[in-house]
């Protein structure tokens, strides 16, 4: 038998299953072993109906285009996108201790504070998780664990140990649980202030500290998936952003692959770092931005993938509970940080710290006690919401992990608090606009002054980007911004998910819909209020 | 209890546990497809994989393939006691060569073995396996009682079931990379299996094919090598003449191999078949390496399979002394003695020992026996057989012993002394023959670390003889002719991914393995199985322990099917041959390249193009998907690539095209054409691919480099597609034509 093999499809076929059928000469030659393997056949049922919504459109593929493509499979993209970064961070780390005491002349404090913060969460509401593409946190730390700075390295240096499934089950709640205490110390020691310089630098190191041991002792990006303080917020939040990340081009090429070389690394990508398979992600939630996976493709089938705005909080069929108590903490989070400005608090904040012994702002149980609050209220009323419309027919029970069990609060709670992403992002953002707006041009004299020039007398030190009024005009604007976004999403949502288990579609909209713009009102009037006490 | 899985039994139960972790599962069924007994599904709405634990036997082949570590089981192996036949003791050790192990005594016992496999949908035994038998097939045909069948499976990869089932050392092969054993307990009894096989229905005899080509091979050695070789050219109908040296054909196996562990009978079972069938056996004739020139006159091919004889000294002093040899000479003259007109006590006394061994009132003479490998325990029993004593001493830990587990048990149970991590630094004698020995103790941590002496304290034997049995080299005399040899059996770079799938590198073998690394070892195998498919030189093939140097009997086997089908597949002939049919049949060539944004892809495709204009039969791949295989099967191969570099700084092949031609294995005289492709400057690219790919002995017929305006594919213009055209043209690939466009 001899076939002749003359058209482009069957030339690029497998080589072994080629060899097998181009010539039975050839075949003497191929690997007996795939003979003998016998597979079952991978489930296909239900992948229209769980990934449909969520796949993103072909043309939409950027890695099409040849140069991104080149710049994609090259090991140094990555590296290159860190090293800036790298250089910034670690100036602001020995800046933050060797350079000047003045918040807002050391370059470590003003670029940390004024711009940073506020340009990753520009990042991170426009492509979700770039900011972790380019960490240099994550980014030094995985360099060590590694032993390169990019080449493909076999031997790691580290334990290699899995993060233990007990805790991995409560996924985004516990790099809340991160971000918390990581506010709270700043809170404390008033670091975002800024005050001292020096306790940046403290923050920084500590951050890179942790990383460099979580990175060492537990396998690929358990610290970036599971601890680190920013991965809730940019997970969440970012599944707002208009990049899907990198996905699979045609899922029944990666059900059929038989390395998986994406999850498990091939001869030019690691396995993904972040636990994430493009053939079977639904959001951006976990998608790093590495290329790690573009790379390691022996099939050519993943591609960088750009969405609508806000798809990944509509879309996904699997919603789960940790990302939904992420979202519930985080608005209680960002909501005491408006509450913290009134005098109630201050007068509550100082009784406490009388009764308890703590020097001064802000008290822990204060803190963690008014955040449990306003989360446990947001959970409480969407708990009322199911109470009031679920349909007595439909069985909520489920067995399963944390993340994964199913109940009739559940069934409510963990889609909602997906619709409520955009208001609390918009929150989080409209927070760090006046330090943007009042201090952002101070980081020119910063660097100035790092060369001695400048000083607190320099004109930019002074300038700012916009006045108090228009800046609380701002920040309602991109509140109500916010709002209008959640509600479309929270529309979306209610329509697939909530109506079918609902027993008035009129009742479900209009609480959930009543919910948004509570929410929304409430962040707009505690700036407002916010701009008044000042 | 975890906090996972609250509504389900802990572990600890009678039953094996299965805890799929949800955070990290995928949903990317490497597991389900792969699970031996289908307890694992898909939850399609939540994507995750879903376990059935009252399916699950604990195998653990879901928690080893696994890609994000999301699977954990607990409980115990769900599976029965493996049968283990007595031990055989010899009668009488003295002079007793019968065989000494036994296979499975009947059906009964062999159905309840194979009940044992689990027929894995990716078994990793068949990758531990260096033949790569189809074990489940087999396996599964014993189960239907269908023998016959269970022969034709064996017969696709083996030719010498009856000869491994014995000597092959299964804990580190297929039975090390057991399911069962990677799981941590005790393996499927493939090799008895195997053996039950060719006990109760003989291997067929090969089936020679009408002979249709005049395809002419000579094989140098009757080794397992020459044997695999030999049967599959046979039965494809070519004339094989198998050169010998020694008088009886089976090289190591008949020589080597003493008759209580391999009888006679069965070693020389392949040779007495070939011979019926029509080969060419000459035996008592020896190859030099200056001979070769006149074999590859007289055949087609020649494949040099002449083992790996040279035995290993050691160079201490009183090496010199009488009364020291090395393993070879002990073997063939014990056999010698064994036989039905030998004479035992001869042989003792043509030692240099006293004729009286084992009488009354006399000790037996001691021998110090160095090493404690296979060989090492062949020389140590038949000592005993002999009547001496037999001390072995290897400066291995005996966690890493290189001897098969049952064979240092059994050579224990027969009175041998075997003493781990001890070297022999120095032999004294008296009146010139050697009567003590030093050992100095040592240590070693790791099994791929050397020992150390680690005291000065030594130990003093007296002894009457020492063998050298610490293994063989091949002959050096044969280095120039068969460059590259002896080739390292190390994978390197990141394995097969095929390999990694199926769980035999995700953890080390049991207890029962001696924790070896059994998928790295066949990984390393796999390495010298594909090298075995290329000439060392045009026409020339070298197998076995040739090609790799110390080997097993079925590795070497392997080798020279492997060779044998490359000797078939790329139809050699040898000068003044005038069979055109044999010789021009229509070419392969395979257009590999090294594409970074689609541009030298594309140009690889025009150049495809441009040889199936011609009729030739063309395949385009990615260099990361060609290999050794690919490379074996193509009569000329296309190499393309980028050039990397800042406009003309630092301009050269691309880096994975570079390290894909480091990594390359001898040619042999491979025609090679070879294309870049370049923004503003090729510069040296070209000459440094071609000097890379001449080091590995291959022949460049011709190079191009294309810049933008010859991808332009204007025409006129000298393109891919062109020089795909002008290479196909050419009369005879051989001629060397010098294309550089720039």
């Amino acid at each position: 038998m001899s076939i002749q093999v003359n058209d482009r499809a069957a030339r690029l076929a497998d080589p072994v299953d080629v060899a097998i059928q181009v010539n039975d000469r050839a075949a003497r030659l191929a690997d007996p072993v795939d003979v003998a393997i016998r597979l079952r056949p991978p489930e296909h049922a239900g992948i229209a109906e769980r990934f449909d919504a969520s796949d993103p459109t072909p043309g939409l593929d950027v890695a099409r285009n040849p140069h991104v493509a080149r710049l994609l499979h090259n090991r140094k993209f990555q590296f290159l996108m860190i090293l800036p970064n790298q250089i910034v961070f670690w100036t602001v780390i020995f800046v933050g201790l060797l350079g000047t005491a003045v918040p807002g002349l050391n370059f470590g404090a003003a670029i940390t504070w004024y711009v940073w913060f506020c340009l990753v969460f520009v990042m991170m509401v426009v492509a979700g998780r770039a900011w972790c593409a380019m960490c240099p946190f994550g980014g030094f730390a995985e360099w060590v664990q590694r032993r390169a700075f990019w080449q493909r390295t076999q031997k790691t240096l580290s334990l290699g140990r899995k993060f233990p499934e007990g805790l991995a089950q409560f996924g985004f709640v516990l790099p809340v649980a991160t971000f918390l205490l990581l506010t709270w110390i700043e809170e404390y020691f008033n670091i975002a202030g800024p005050g001292n310089p020096a306790s940046t630098s403290f923050m920084v190191i500590g951050i890179v500290a942790s990383a460099l041991i979580f990175f060492l002792v537990f396998e690929r990006r358990t610290f970036c998936r599971y601890i680190c303080p920013l991965t809730s917020l940019i997970g969440t939040v970012g599944s707002m952003g208009m990049v899907a990340g990198f996905r699979t081009r045609d899922r029944e090429v990666c059900l059929s692959c038989k390395t998986k070389d994406c999850m498990r690394g091939g001869d030019q990508g690691f396995g993904c770092p972040w636990y994430t398979w493009p053939a079977s992600a639904d959001s951006n939630l976990y998608c790093g931005l590495c290329t790690e996976c573009y790379k390691s493709c022996p099939e050519e089938n993943i591609g960088l993938f750009l969405q609508k705005p806000f798809t990944s909080v509509v879309a996904p069929r699997r919603r789960r509970a940790d990302v939904a108590w992420a979202i519930a903490l985080l608005w209680g989070l960002v909501l005491y940080q408006q509450i913290n400005f009134t005098n109630a608090y201050n007068s509550l904040d100082s009784w406490l710290n009388g009764h308890l012994h703590i020097p001064h702002y802000p008290n822990p149980v204060g803190y963690l006690g008014l955040i449990a609050i306003l989360t446990l209220v947001t959970a409480g009323v969407i708990r009322g919401i199911g109470a009031l419309c679920a349909r007595r027919d439909v069985a909520f029970k489920q067995a399963g992990n944390f993340a994964e069990r199913g109940s009739r609060f559940r069934a409510y709670f963990v889609p909602i608090a997906y619709g409520l992403i955009p208001v609390v992002g918009a929150d989080y953002f409209a927070r760090q606009l006046p330090k943007f707006f009042k201090s952002s041009p101070r980081v020119v004299p910063a660097v100035q002054h790092m060369f001695g020039a400048a000083g607190v007398h320099s004109w930019l030190y002074n300038a700012r980007l916009l006045s108090d009024p228009r800046i609380v005009t701002t920040q309602v604007a991109v509140i109500a911004l916010g709002t209008v976004a959640a509600l479309w999403a929270t529309w979306r949502i209610t329509t697939r998910e909530l109506i079918p288990v609902s027993r008035s579609a009129l009742a479900v909209r209009v609480t959930t819909s009543g919910l948004v713009l509570v929410c929304g009102a409430a962040a707009a009037v505690l700036y407002v209020a916010m701009q008044a006490a000042n | 209890m975890t906090l996972t899985d609250t509504n389900r039994l802990p572990a600890g139960t009678d039953r094996p546990y299965v805890q799929i972790m949800t955070d990290r599962c995928a949903g990317c069924q490497e597991c389900v497809i792969r699970c031996p007994t289908g307890a694992l599904s898909m939850d399609t709405k939540h994507w995750v994989a879903l376990a059935d634990d009252d399916l699950c036997v604990g195998c653990r082949q879901c928690v080893r393939t696994c890609p994000f570590s999301a699977i954990v089981v607990e409980g115990p192996l769900l599976v029965g006691l493996r049968f283990e036949p007595e031990p055989v003791s010899p009668e009488h050790l003295l002079g007793d060569i019968g065989e000494i192990r036994s296979g499975l005594a009947g059906w009964p016992e062999a159905l309840a073995e194979a009940e044992r496999c689990l027929q894995c949908p990716d078994p990793t035994c068949i990758r531990g396996c260096p033949a790569h038998n189809d074990i489940p097939g087999f396996i599964g045909a014993v189960r239907d009682r269908d023998l016959e069948s269970a022969h034709e499976i064996l017969r696709r990869t083996s030719v010498l079931p009856d000869i491994c089932s014995r000597v092959c050392n299964q804990s580190a092969q297929c039975e090390g990379a057991c399911s069962w054993s990677l799981a941590g307990g005790t393996p499927v009894s493939i090799g008895r299996l195997e053996r039950f096989i060719t006990d109760n229905l003989a291997v067929p005899p090969p089936a020679p094919a009408p002979s249709a080509s005049e395809l002419s091979v000579g094989i140098i050695g009757s080794g397992p090598a020459g044997a695999g070789a030999a049967w599959d050219l046979l039965e494809a109908g070519a004339s094989v003449t198998v050169y010998e040296k020694e008088a009886t054909p089976g090289g190591l196996c008949v020589w080597g191999i003493p008759d209580f562990t391999l009888p006679e009978v069965v070693a020389t079972r392949p040779w007495r078949q070939l011979s019926d069938a029509g080969l060419d056996l000459r035996c008592s004739t020896t190859i030099r390496p200056e001979d070769l020139d006149g074999l590859l006159v007289t055949h087609d091919a020649v494949i040099v399979a002449h083992g790996a004889g040279m035995p290993l000294r050691l160079p201490v002093p009183g090496a010199d002394l009488d009364g020291v040899v090395d393993a070879t000479m002990f073997l063939q003259g014990a056999k010698a003695a064994f036989e039905s007109n030998g004479d035992p006590a001869g042989f003792c006394t043509t030692l240099g020992l006293a004729g009286d061994a084992g009488e009354q009132g006399h000790p037996a003479p001691e021998i110090l026996v160095l090493g404690a490998g296979n060989t090492a325990m062949d020389v140590a029993r038949t000592a005993r057989r002999l009547g001496l004593r037999a001390t072995c001493v290897d400066w291995l830990d005996e966690r890493f012993a290189l001897a098969r587990p049952d064979e240092l048990a059994e050579a224990r149970h027969e009175g041998v002394e075997v003493r781990f991590s001890r070297t022999l630094t120095a032999l004294h004698g008296s009146a010139g023959r050697v009567v003590r020995a030093e050992l100095a103790l040592t240590t070693q941590k790791r099994a791929d670390q050397h020992p150390k002496v680690f005291s000065q304290k030594t130990e003093e034997l007296q002894i009457d003889l020492v063998v050298m049995a610490m293994g063989y080299r091949s002959d050096p005399a044969f280095a120039d002719a068969l460059p590259g040899t002896p080739l390292r059996r190390e994978a390197s770079g990141v394995p097969d991914r095929r390999w990694t799938a199926s769980g035999i590198l995700a953890n080390r073998a049991s207890a029962f393995a001696h924790h070896s690394p059994v998928g790295r070892l066949a990984l390393g195998r796999e390495v010298s199985l594909r090298a075995a498919a290329l000439p060392v030189s045009e026409r020339l093939w070298a197998v076995g322990d040739a090609l790799t140097g110390p080997a097993t009997v079925v590795e070497a086997m392997a080798q020279g099917r492997r060779a044998a089908a490359a000797v078939l597949d790329s139809r050699p002939t040898r000068p003044g041959r005038s069979d055109r049919a044999w010789s021009s049949g229509q070419r392969r060539v395979l257009v590999c390249y090294e594409s970074s944004g689609g541009k030298t892809a594309r140009a690889a495709e025009a150049v495809a193009d441009g040889f199936s204009a011609r009729g030739d039969q063309v395949r385009v791949l990615p260099i990361a998907k060609v290999g050794t295989p690919e490379l074996a099967a193509a009569d000329l191969v296309v190499i393309g690539t980028w050039v990397e570099g800042f406009v003309v700084a630092g301009v050269r092949p691309a880096k994975a095209m570079r390290s894909w031609l480091d990594g390359l294995p001898r040619l042999a005289g491979k025609p090679i054409g070879m294309f870049c492709t370049f923004a503003v400057s090729p510069k040296d690219s070209l000459r440094s691919m071609r000097k890379a790919v001449e080091a590995k002995g291959a022949l460049v017929v011709a190079q191009a480099a294309f810049g933008p305006g010859e991808l332009g594919a204007e025409p006129g213009v000298f393109g891919p597609a062109a020089f795909g055209e002008e290479l196909a043209r050419q009369a005879t690939i051989q001629a060397v034509s010098q294309v550089l466009v720039e």
